[in-house]
């Protein structure tokens, strides 16, 4: 199992040094390179949660290490998904490295014994845990490539503006291109961040009787929802797009990190031990 | 074998020197038959447009240069020409220089814009010209083809031709950058001058689905829009068309400002907040420069544009040095081809002798030998050419240092000490 872990990583690395070179200086070559570097990386971290399920029995996905690999791996999936409908290689260059990181450190950090498993196997509605987990998850790839999308629509829109043209400018893809990107991405997110706390509430309920512990991370969950819901109208319904859309982009991507790792730090229901 | 090149272009001779040695199609093929006699020239090639004048040629004499002052008198004497008025702004490359010279005329790295494509094709139909005159043989058609895939490799591998350096194509390409594909944008024409109507069919050629033309005189636009398969609009209610364009396109010889603040605020909230871009070539300027400080609309002025360009124009010397870098590695393999070229009958026609005398002696003995299982001809034949083969590797590697090193006088001597005699 860290044997696929180790490959993915591999492949992940030369996925992405690919994707930043493609990048930089554009050259068809590195781009195949790192699609192939990719796709290989994919499969043998596909494998590795698979083997890692089948071997622990537990849904891959409690521990910071399980996390983070699994995050990595619906990073690439979301990517996947652009990729596909836009072929927006530059996504790439931005998705990547983290995906890089993030199945890094999966690969370094050790499992926390104190952490009790049981917490979560035991009880009624133990099935709703890993589905809650999941959509989170998924949530948040989809806010990253929000983010980058609002990231590359700022850069490139202040290029146009200025009318002064860096290196970066022919290797970005078009306005409306990013601006479609970030519109879709906001809502599929916004659907899975709902699902994603709503299971949340239902196991809790089953489980403890209560649905709402006032824990950091729900207080977090709660206002990045709200964010992503003013983002939501802001485009879709006000019809306002462009830079203040972007912004809120770049703003909930904030709030996703505090949601995720802020309220680790500062404890609460969502900490088991 | 040595290649020669001659000639000048739009960097030492000014347009009134170059226009005065440049050769029409029927020119070419006849006097390229007068120049290339068979002796002293044996292969040759004309490349004339209107930025260089340029004679390839090869030739088997031992001095290069006597060639060059033959080339030089003959552009003199078939566009009669006195030689004081071109002579001083010719220049002149022989062998590896030569080679190169003409790989980058071929990529493009020669030209006044670097990276346009059209002198590939004015190679190629010298080329097709000098095959026509038959005095294309085995060097240039070497040299020429080689030329192209040098081209190929420069333009595919480098971004060379990759930025817009006119301003219809850069409006395109700026274009392009907001709104993907242009591919169902609607264009308003606003004025019809030349530039709006070059802009407009660049835009059309892109994939614009609309075009709607206004115009204060209603006929011309009417004129112009039937042009392009498009509309003309009322210039009346510019204010309510400007809404449903993506892209306005302005060059109108109005002295005040055609497109305000407020009217572009109006049009951006009825296409809600949807991107649109204002291209501005008109002087004095017809959109007011505020218009561009609002979110969602790009506005580029003729300065703006030039400026891309120029931006654009850097961005391919940039990447012409990448190019030159491909350029010195062909010029490398060309000349390598070259010397097999030369060497290679001499090369297999020692290989051939030895094998002959091989497979002499072996007939010879043969009946001797009794009969003979295929596995066991095989091996014999197999043994022959290998003896033959380890016999003449340090001969041929010393031929080719011969040959590298211009001993030609060695090279004639291995060719009689072994009766290779054509």
């Amino acid at each position: 199992m860290k044997i696929f872990l180790l490959a993915a990583l591999a492949a992940y690395l030369v996925a992405a040094i690919h994707s930043v070179l493609a990048f930089l200086n554009k050259r068809l070559l590195l781009e195949r390179v790192s699609l192939v570097a990719l796709l290989f990386g994919f499969t043998m971290h596909t494998t590795a949660l698979i083997v890692d399920w089948l071997q622990s029995g537990n849904y891959p996905l409690f521990y910071l290490r399980e996390t983070l690999s699994f995050l990595a791996w619906t990073l690439v999936i979301a990517y996947g998904v652009a990729w596909c409908s836009y072929r927006t290689q530059a996504l790439g260059s931005f998705t990547l490295p983290l995906v890089t990181l993030l199945t890094f450190i999966a690969n370094v950090v050790g499992e926390n014994a104190s952490v009790a498993h049981g917490v979560i196997t035991e009880g009624q509605a133990a099935w709703l845990f890993p589905i809650h987990t999941t959509l989170l998850l998924f949530a948040y790839a989809s806010f990253f490539v929000v983010f980058a999308a609002s990231v590359m629509y700022l850069l490139q829109e202040r290029e146009l503006k200025l009318k002064t043209f860096g290196a970066i400018f022919h290797r970005l893809p078009s306005l409306t291109t990013v601006d479609d990107i970030g519109s879709t991405a906001v809502a599929v997110g916004w659907i899975l961040l709902t699902l994603g706390i709503f299971t949340g509430m239902l196991w809790s309920a089953t489980r403890d009787g209560i649905f709402w512990h006032n824990d950091p991370k729900e207080i977090f969950a709660v206002l990045t929802w709200l964010l992503y819901l003013a983002m939501l109208h802001y485009r879709y319904i006000a019809g306002r797009r462009g830079r203040r859309a972007a912004w809120l982009g770049i703003a909930g991507w904030g709030l996703v990190l505090c949601t995720f790792l802020g309220a680790r730090l500062m404890g609460g229901y969502h900490v088991f031990n | 074998m040595s290649i020669v090149l001659v000639g000048l272009n739009h960097k030492t001779a000014p347009v009134e020197v170059r226009e005065q040695l440049a050769f029409t199609d029927e020119a070419c093929t006849e006097n390229l038959r007068q120049l290339i006699d068979g002796k002293v020239l044996s292969e040759g090639l004309i490349v004339s447009t209107c930025n260089r004048v340029e004679v390839i040629a090869a030739t088997a004499a031992q001095q290069p240069l006597d060639c060059v002052s033959r080339i030089s008198d003959f552009l003199g004497r078939t566009q009669r020409v006195p030689s004081d008025v071109y002579g001083k702004h010719l220049y002149t490359y022989t062998d590896e220089a030569a080679v190169r010279h003409m790989f980058r005329v071929a990529s493009s790295l020669d030209s006044m814009v670097v990276g346009e494509s059209q002198i590939m094709g004015q190679v190629r139909r010298a080329y097709a010209l000098a095959v026509e005159a038959g005095t294309a043989g085995r060097v240039l058609h070497r040299l020429v083809h080689h030329a192209f895939r040098v081209a190929k490799r420069v333009r595919t591998e480098t971004g060379i031709a990759a930025s817009a350096v006119s301003i219809s194509y850069t409006a395109v390409e700026l274009g392009r950058k907001i709104f993907g594909s242009l591919e169902g944008c609607t264009v308003l024409l606003i004025g019809t001058g030349q530039m709006a109507e070059l802009a407009a069919q660049h835009l059309a050629n892109a994939g614009a689905a609309r075009i709607l033309v206004a115009n204060r005189t209603h006929e011309a636009a009417k004129e112009l829009a039937a042009q392009f398969g498009g509309v003309a609009v009322d210039y009346a209610r510019l204010a309510d068309h400007l809404a449903d364009a993506d892209i306005v396109l302005c060059s109108t010889g109005a002295r005040e400002y055609i497109i305000t603040p407020e009217m572009a605020r109006r049009a951006r909230e009825a296409r809600r907040n949807r991107p649109a871009f204002f291209i501005d070539i008109s002087v004095p300027r017809n959109v007011d420069p505020a218009v561009g400080e609002l979110d969602n609309l790009f506005v580029f002025d003729i300065d703006d544009l030039e400026a891309v360009i120029a931006s654009n124009i850097r961005e391919r010397e940039r990447e012409a040095e990448h190019a030159e870098l491909i350029v010195d590695s062909e010029v490398m393999q060309f000349q390598q081809a070259l010397r097999n070229l030369d060497i290679g009958p001499t090369v297999s026609a020692l290989r051939q002798k030895l094998l002959t005398v091989a497979r002499a002696e072996y007939e010879r003995q043969r009946p001797r030998l009794g009969e003979l299982t295929p596995a066991q001809e095989q091996a014999i034949e197999a043994l022959l050419l290998s003896t033959v083969n380890k016999i003449s590797h340090p001969l041929i590697h010393r031929l080719r240092r011969s040959y590298d090193t211009g001993e030609a006088e060695n090279m004639q001597a291995w060719r009689e000490s072994f009766g290779l005699e054509d």
